[in-house]
């Protein structure tokens, strides 16, 4: 395999990448049970992995974990959808035009930096406990931070391709939709697949103060009765969630975007 | 001055407190390259943006053909240094781009240009090919092209040669005015490169350090004719005159130091 491995700034192929990747995450696993299954920890605290995977299936079989997850996965998206559409062009306007961002910056930057829990009981307040406090929760944790995240990559578009464009004939829309929007495509994907992944980070605490669904709920549930390796199981699966999610959109990254 | 192309008139440019071009008048013949040589941040290129729309005049009027420059479109073409073609069109793409703005073109016609100004440019090879995957030199053309394609008249190059190396620059150099020739386009051409300067310009205006100031207006046809190829570049007429810009460019240094 790949001498490169071993060399500062070396180069690597695919194949070996992944085979490395298999190894360490096997290595970790194996690791674990063999701590767990010696008895050095208690398992009460540290479970051995083949116990959380059986946890796991029962969990499948006996309390509809997929239904959670599925249900968990919605809220995310749909929160997430929800802030992606009103940041990319509220975003784009921010940086295209001055009047929009001087009045808007100072307000989002404010926002952003109020930590999402702290905002959880005025959430309730507001919306009670049903799906909205959830969703609310969610976007208000993505929503602020993407905005300004697209703001950026707008004005990242080099000033060469809009002065290129109106040479060439573009009005100041064709601008926007022919040229910036394109220039700022490959960078944007990558911003909302950051964001995506910090949606699952808030969609747990909504789920633990007010939910008797999703993933959040159940792992909230079974930590009531010290059930370790359900609380475990439960996060094994928004890892497993995360981490099908973001290559998906890498691959699609890719395919978009040939030319980067 | 009502029958020159296009015209600087008392020009002046000003940013904040900062002088950058002061009062410049000039008149520019169509189908000549004209280029603009000072030194590097004397605002030559300000100078040349304005022409373009780009920026606008503190004082003074640019026209073409009589009519006042006030915002960019496309009978002035501009090609920058970097960032000239765009990454996520094809070669082809790049050159057509100007078309969907082109709505007095049928969809054939502007098929026909876009090949017309592949081969022009000697790209057909590689119509289908991204720009991440063709040379400097190449961006270069594509971007020419595409400007030439939309339908300028004038084009506006900022150092467009100034990251290539010195082969392909001489080629692309030679190219330019052939291209320049065959379509009878009015070029106005920045650097700070002399010997570039003296076999690309029918004329030379060569400014002052900031703020630009026209100090020579140099007949660079007269003494080297209207074809530029490489012999011409180890001429004793080429010698004579670039050395004559160098001395002119270090008096000038001197003077004001």
């Amino acid at each position: 395999m790949a001498g490169g491995l071993f060399t500062f700034r070396g180069k690597s192929t695919a194949q070996a990448e992944i085979t490395i990747s298999v190894i360490a995450a096997a290595a970790v696993v194996l690791g674990w049970e063999a701590v767990a299954q010696a008895g050095l920890i208690q398992p009460q605290f540290l479970p051995a992995p083949s116990r959380v995977v059986s946890a796991l299936w029962g969990m499948i079989t006996g309390q509809s974990l997929l239904w959670h997850a599925g249900i968990s996965t919605m809220r995310v998206w749909s929160a997430f959808l929800l802030a992606a559409v009103m940041a990319i062009p509220i975003g784009i306007l921010m940086s295209s035009y001055r009047i929009i961002g001087a009045a808007l910056e100072p307000i989002i930057d404010f926002i952003r930096y109020l930590p999402v829990p702290a905002l959880v009981p005025l959430s309730i307040i507001w919306f009670g406990v049903g799906e909205e406090t959830k969703i609310f929760l969610l976007w208000l944790g993505t929503f602020f931070q993407l905005v300004l995240l697209v703001a950026d990559d707008m004005r990242r578009v080099p000033h060469e391709y809009v002065e290129i464009a109106f040479t060439l004939g573009a009005k100041p829309r064709q601008v926007l939709t022919d040229v910036a929007l394109r220039a700022m495509g490959p960078t944007l994907v990558d911003n909302l697949r950051i964001t995506l992944g910090w949606c699952w980070t808030y969609l747990v605490i909504a789920e633990i103060v007010a939910a008797d669904s999703g993933l959040g709920f159940v792992i909230w549930s079974a930590r009531r009765y010290v059930k370790t390796p359900e609380v475990m199981a439960g996060v094994v699966v928004i890892g497993l969630i995360g981490l099908v999610t973001d290559q998906l959109l890498r691959v699609l990254h890719r395919r978009m975007f040939k030319y980067v | 001055m009502a029958s020159s192309y296009l015209s600087f008139e008392q020009v002046t440019k000003t940013f904040g407190t900062v002088s950058v071009v002061s009062e410049s008048s000039l008149s520019i013949e169509r189908n000549s390259l004209v280029v603009f040589l000072g030194p590097s941040g004397c605002g030559k290129t300000t100078l040349m943006r304005m022409a373009g729309g780009l920026d606008t005049p503190t004082t003074g009027t640019i026209r073409l053909e009589g009519v006042a420059v006030t915002k960019p479109d496309r009978r002035r073409g501009m090609v920058f240094q970097s960032y000239s073609s765009f990454p996520w069109l094809t070669v082809e793409g790049n050159i057509a781009f100007g078309m969907r703005y082109r709505h007095d073109l049928t969809a054939a016609e502007g098929a026909e240009r876009v090949r017309h100004y592949l081969r022009l440019i000697g790209l057909e090879d590689f119509a289908k090919s991204y720009p991440n995957r063709i040379s400097g030199g190449m961006r270069q053309r594509v971007a020419i092209a595409r400007s030439l394609a939309a339908g300028s008249d004038v084009l506006l190059m900022d150092e467009p040669f100034g990251a290539l190396d010195a082969l392909t620059r001489e080629r692309l150099q030679v190219e330019l005015r052939q291209i320049q020739a065959e379509e009878a386009k009015t070029i106005i051409f920045v650097t700070h490169d002399v010997e570039e300067a003296v076999f690309l310009a029918d004329r030379i205006i060569l400014f002052s350090a900031r703020p630009a100031r026209i100090l020579r207006d140099i007949d660079v046809a007269a003494a080297l004719g209207p074809v530029r190829n490489l012999d011409i570049r180890e001429s004793e007429d080429f010698f004579k005159l670039r050395n004559e810009v160098l001395h002119l460019i270090r008096n000038e240094s001197t003077n004001e130091h």
